[in-house]
């Protein structure tokens, strides 16, 4: 059974990730950061990963950029990243629908790493998430499927290391990877 | 009075320094003629994106100016952007938008409200630190210096008559990829 997972968890993964990103662009020969923290995460806020949208208010080594669409998170991130800053994108499924085109003009045509923090909101605890009674959370991973778009469910605290994993992949596949956020954060 | 989009460019490809570019759509073919260099990239195939494009660069660059050479029917297609970039306050932002009225790759169709829409009055609205409506070639020159290094993000409504090209007619160019790799590239080593 998925478990929820807490926020502080959450932010402690992504410290993690930002902490191997910017020493595999350094060891690229990017220079050094210009910025004090360790990252950026883009976000349209998404319901289900509230509690680490409120973690990271209180953050000082992740800054946080609320954005109008996903379409922008998206291509900042990809900006972020020719930069060499590197970035999340924290959204929920309906977001990721909304910005498909960035999906495939930024992160796949462009062969940009973007990786993805995506809230299954709505996700039945008792039912695998392709059998969801709900649209928005059954054509997630299909619809990631069609795009060839690596993808990975978090459903409790044993998975984070799926944080790191993917947005290395990301990176190392120079195109976009999905953490999908299986139960509502605690 | 309207500015031909070259001449505005070609004011720009002078003025710029080491600016990173981000062209679009019709400002596209006659910038890589004026500046083929690979410290621009060009918004190809996610219409709508300059903005949040040259907001990522200039958030990860702070120590260079980026600037954004954006179409009004393209700004148009992501508008929140500006109330993201006016949140994000780069200060190294200039957002130059070139104002013909119209779609003019796809033949010339009206833009949602045409050439009555008001961009500086929108960014101002949003945040942005300034804006400018330039309409005169004269006018750009003397006032492109001080623009150019005005503290961002600021906004500037270019009035223009059509390009002579478009993405279409004058098709070529690197593809995007290759484009961003290039500026990743030369970012990198400097």
């Amino acid at each position: 059974m998925p478990e929820s997972i807490p926020a502080s968890l959450i932010v402690d993964a992504l410290k993690d990730t930002f902490r191997e990103a910017r020493a595999a662009f350094a060891a690229e020969g990017a220079p050094p950061s210009r910025h004090g923290h360790l990252g950026w995460v883009l976000s349209v806020p998404d319901t289900h990963q509230r509690t680490v949208l409120t973690a990271l208010d209180k953050e000082r080594a992740i800054r946080t950029l609320t954005c109008a669409t996903e379409d922008e998170a998206v291509t900042i991130a990809a900006g972020l990243y020719l930069g060499a800053e590197p970035a999340v994108v924290m959204i929920q499924h309906a977001g990721l629908y909304a910005s498909v085109n960035t999906l495939r003009g930024v992160a796949l045509d462009g062969r940009l790493p973007v990786f993805y923090l995506v809230g299954l909101l709505s996700r039945e605890r008792d039912r695998d998430p392709r059998a969801s009674r709900h649209s928005m959370v059954r054509y997630c991973e299909p619809l990631l499927d069609v795009f060839g778009v690596p993808h990975a469910r978090l459903e409790g605290p044993d998975d984070l290391g799926l944080i790191p994993e993917y947005h290395r992949l990301s990176r190392e596949r120079r195109g976009p990877a999905v953490v999908l956020v299986g139960l509502e954060t605690a | 009075m309207a500015i031909k989009p070259e001449e505005a460019l070609r004011l720009i490809a002078g003025a710029r320094g080491d600016a990173i570019c981000v062209p679009t759509m019709t400002t596209s073919p006659a910038w890589r003629t004026l500046a083929p260099d690979d410290l621009s990239v060009t918004c190809i195939g996610f219409m709508g994106g300059a903005s949040a494009l040259g907001l990522g660069l200039a958030l990860a660059r702070p120590d260079r100016r980026v600037i954004v050479l954006d179409g009004d029917g393209s700004l148009l297609m992501q508008l929140g952007s500006l109330a993201t970039i006016a949140g994000a306050r780069p200060r190294n932002l200039v957002h130059v938008v070139f104002k013909n009225g119209v779609y003019h790759t796809s033949g010339s169709q009206e833009i949602p409200g045409g050439l009555a829409v008001d961009f500086v009055m929108m960014a101002r609205a949003a945040g942005y630190r300034d804006g400018w409506s330039l309409g005169d070639l004269d006018d750009l020159r003397r006032r492109l210096p001080s623009i150019l290094a005005a503290e961002g993000p600021v906004l500037v409504e270019l009035r223009t008559t059509l390009a002579a090209e478009t993405p279409v007619t004058a098709r070529g160019g690197a593809p995007f990829h290759e484009q961003a790799e290039a500026l990743r590239t030369r970012l990198r080593g400097a």
